[in-house]
């Protein structure tokens, strides 16, 4: 494994802290104050900055470094956190993720953003609240010694205009002290003489001093005195010890606490040192941490499992990612749990390297591979199912029996191998919440916004592409959608804005919900405008809904004017696009004053699917399963006649609009027989029911889905095909599609323009 | 295996120096007694205060001998190490290499 490959390692646990970080503020963001919330968001920190600091970045480390300062003060109770102080937080994941994206990608970030936050966290770990903005506060003297800050608060408060900051590079010592009691630097000697079980057990002195270092300012003597000669001397046994003088803020018990594993191991003194006593010659340790913070991971390691669980923590050992996050939380609970006992601390170690979960990382190709082959798999089971069935009348054969287990056998191959590709939505849901911000912020509105059902899982090539549309429909939504907060509370609404983001499965795909409680679409504008684009007719009728759909023309968008008024319009037809090149379709629904939904509907997995095999028309094609709410038989007197060419079917005392399959994929001229047929009661995406016409039903099957635009072209109506177990293609029905075509129809004859916006909308 | 011998009266550190390699280390370094010895530290990633307790002694027992034991070249996580135990390899350093 070479450098980069390590380093390519480091950014996805990079993007996984991140996410880590993200939800964790989020959840403090609403209330959440359970001290886990805490940590794990400052375990992500932290592991950002340790992984940082082995790859040099430095600008990553230093950034990282100061939040992780402030968020320890967070954790230790001196900050609270509250609205204000996770506004900053919550920018500050942001340009963390910058940084990260820019080390690994090159490219610049907003220099003057990432200092004017290491300002305002400074101020945080300081115990300020974060000032309005560039307040006339008196500009801090270049002191060396920031931690002289806290001691005088009002005359040393941090200057907030960008001039006045001094540069990032920042000493740690100088950090430690900020974060504690205002001390004056106490200089403590420390006499520390490890004996052979601190090594035995796996403790380093060398880490410890280094610890130490980080404590203050360290100098050192090192008595080599004990050392025998070369022959006599045991490889295993402790003659080192040491003299240290500490010259730190904290007090003595911080100092001890670095000791605090290997207390019963070694002999240690610590006490505050006597002015002029030293006659050791003493090494001055001007230490960078940076050098050795990739060893810090593994030797933290080596203490975790030490003291308990040292087989999960070994097994962990391979998988470097576990590894950080097991060794991040030892060292988090090292650092944290002063007076706990070490066995506590450790167990609480082994249980955070449990809960972390094995992972492993595998090329995206290989699993698609895996399905493709399974998918293959699955066809040659029906083919081999078919076959034998037709050979064998009898039906009780061994074969029998044994194709039957095949066949929940290669189901459950599947099953598992979908489930590998599978990803919780909530990654993109975590990137938008950012979106909000920041758009938010640069229009000046409050906006909050809300996600539901994020752990909703979809196909990982769906995830990836959702990103994009999303983002401009958060962004139109913000911009467009939300009022601003004078016209709301004129309005009589909440100042703060909501934007609602769901997420949920139905009927066997994933449908995205983006909903905003803003002032809904102006449909009076959006027509006039669709007037004068020429995309209308001017005396043409259109519903309501017709209204809404048109901003998802294209050409519609480049309308100059549409983004001042309430509605939308800004590149709505691209996001269309890009939902149909995902199998996907996407509606809109508006009311006036109250907000906008957008729902999009999406394909769950392109590989397989639950179906029923049908006929239409001498045609067998397959309608997805998870679709149909049930069958019937239709009887002659249930069926009725309404308008020119439009049926309803009464099923249970309610009326249900019968559309012909046949009649709608143009298989026949004529309108079937309803009497004839079955009918197929299909929950549409809307919600409404439809029974779908078929000639007959021939049977239930898993079938595995063959993109038809891949290979062919895109048909509408038909979703996708999929080969049959007698080596037949058959094509799989677009539900939704086919229902909304039995509308467009109607609409045909009012408005020629319908027809085709509900045929291009069927992906 | 604390080191490979790639020439006689050479030594190259493997990258973590830990309590499992202070024996190693020791068994290598008296095979080699006797002769001049030249390490080669660059490739060392952890040091332990156990095997630097090894290669002291070893200093120590070299110039009893009056032989020569230099470290030819030293990883930046080696010189740090050394630098925050309090131990100071200036004057085994090679010459090329003395900061």
């Amino acid at each position: 494994m070479d450098m980069n490959e390590i380093k390519e390692i480091f950014f996805q646990e990079c993007e996984e802290q991140l996410a880590e970080l993200e939800s964790g503020l989020l959840k403090l963001n609403d209330g959440d104050r359970d001290p886990e919330t805490v940590n794990a968001v400052f375990r992500a920190v932290h592991s950002i900055k340790g992984g940082a600091g082995a790859f040099g970045l430095d600008d990553l480390v230093s950034f990282a470094h100061v939040f992780e300062t402030t968020l320890d003060c967070v954790r230790s109770n001196k900050l609270e956190p509250n609205q204000d102080v996770l506004k900053v937080m919550l920018k500050s994941a942001d340009v963390l993720a910058d940084l990260v994206t820019a080390s690994r990608d090159g490219g610049g970030v907003d220099e003057g953003r990432s200092r004017g936050l290491v300002k305002e966290l400074e101020a945080l770990a300081r115990g300020e609240m974060p000032s309005g903005g560039a307040s006339a506060e008196p500009a801090k003297p270049a002191a060396p010694k920031p931690a002289a800050a806290k001691a005088a608060p009002a005359p040393a408060a941090a200057p907030t205009d960008d001039s006045g900051f001094q540069p990032i590079p920042f000493t740690f010592d100088g950090f430690g002290g900020e974060e504690e009691t205002l001390m004056e630097p106490t200089t403590f000697e420390v006499q520390f003489k490890p004996r052979r079980e601190l090594y035995a057990k796996g403790n380093e002195a060398a880490l410890l001093l280094r610890d130490l270092s980080r404590v203050g300012e360290m100098s050192i003597n090192c008595d080599v005195s004990t050392l025998p000669a070369f022959d006599k001397l045991d490889p295993e046994e402790a003659y080192f010890s040491w003299t240290i003088s500490v010259k730190t803020d904290k007090n003595e018990q911080d100092v001890r606490s670095v000791f605090e594993f290997a207390e019963w191991d070694c002999d240690l003194d610590v006490k505050v040192a006597q002015v002029a006593t030293e006659e050791l010659p003493m090494v001055p340790v001007p230490f960078d941490l940076s050098a050795l913070d990739d060893d810090a991971g593994d030797d933290d390691q080596d203490n975790a499992d030490d003291h308990a669980a040292a087989d999960a923590v070994h097994a962990a050992e391979t998988a470097s990612n576990v590894t950080k996050l097991a060794a991040a939380a030892a060292r988090v609970e090292k650092k944290e749990s002063q007076s706990a006992a070490a066995a506590a601390a450790a167990a609480n170690a082994a249980n955070a390297a449990n809960s972390a979960g094995q992972t492993i990382r595998v090329d995206l190709d290989r699993v698609d591979r895996l399905i493709n082959l399974v998918g293959e798999l699955v066809i040659n089971q029906a083919m081999l199912s078919q076959s034998v069935i037709e050979n064998d009348t009898t039906g009780t054969s061994a074969i029998n029996m044994g194709l039957e287990e095949l066949q929940q056998l290669t189901r459950e191959i599947q099953d598992s191998v979908m489930a590998i590709r599978a990803q919780p939505v909530k990654p993109v849901f975590q990137r938008m919440s950012r979106i909000v911000r920041e758009v938010a912020d640069m229009v000046g509105k409050s906006i909050r916004l809300v996600t539901e059902g994020e752990n909703t899982e979809v196909d990982k090539t769906v995830i990836d592409k959702l990103a994009e549309p999303l983002t401009h429909m958060i962004r139109n939504a913000v911009d467009h959608g939300i009022e601003s907060p004078e016209k709301r509370e004129a309005s009589g609404k909440n100042p703060e804005g909501t934007v609602k983001l769901t997420a949920k499965h139905r009927s066997g795909r994933i449908v995205i919900e983006l909903a905003d409680d803003g002032a809904g679409i102006n449909r009076e504008r959006v027509r006039q405008k669709a007037i004068d684009n020429d995309l209308i007719a001017a005396d043409s009728n259109l519903t309501d809904e017709e209204i809404d759909n048109l901003i998802f023309m294209p050409g519609f968008s480049t309308a100059d004017k549409i983004s001042d008024i309430s509605g939308r319009g800004v590149g709505m037809d691209v996001v269309k696009r890009s939902i149909q090149a995902l199998g996907g379709r996407i509606s809109i629904s508006s009311r006036p004053g109250h907000g906008s939904t957008f729902t999009m509907s999406l394909p769950l997995t392109l590989a397989v699917l639950d179906g029923m095999v049908v006929t239409v028309a001498g045609q067998t094609l397959v309608v997805p399963l998870t679709a149909i709410v049930e069958t019937l038989q239709p009887e002659a007197a249930a069926i009725h006649s309404f308008g020119a060419n439009q049926r309803l079917i009464s099923i249970r005392n309610s009326f249900c609009p019968l559309v012909d399959v046949g009649r709608i994929l143009n298989f026949r001229g004529t309108q079937a027989n309803p009497v004839e047929g079955v009918a197929l009661l299909v929950e549409s995406e809307g919600g409404g029911q439809r029974a779908l016409m078929v000639d007959a039903i021939q049977g239930q099957r898993q079938v595995v889905i063959k993109s038809l635009e891949a290979n062919y072209t895109h048909v509408p109506g038909i979703a996708a095909a999929t080969i049959l177990g007698d080596g037949r293609v058959a094509l799989i029905l677009d539900v939704d599609a086919v229902v909304a075509a039995s509308r467009g129809q109607s609409l045909r004859q009012d408005s020629g323009m319908k027809s085709d916006m509900s045929l291009a909308a069927t992906g | 295996m604390a080191g490979k011998k790639a020439v006689k009266g050479s030594l190259k550190l493997v990258s973590v120096l830990d309590l499992n390699e202070a024996s190693v280390l020791h068994g290598q370094l008296t095979n080699m007694r006797g002769s001049d010895v030249q390490i080669d530290a660059s490739g060392v990633e952890r040091l332990g205060v156990q095997c630097v307790q090894v290669l002291m002694a070893a200093a120590a027992a070299w110039e009893e001998d009056k032989k020569t034991f230099v470290f030819e070249k030293v990883s930046d996580a080696f010189r740090k190490t050394m630098q925050l135990i309090g131990i100071n390899i200036e004057n085994l350093l090679a010459k090329e290499i003395r900061q």
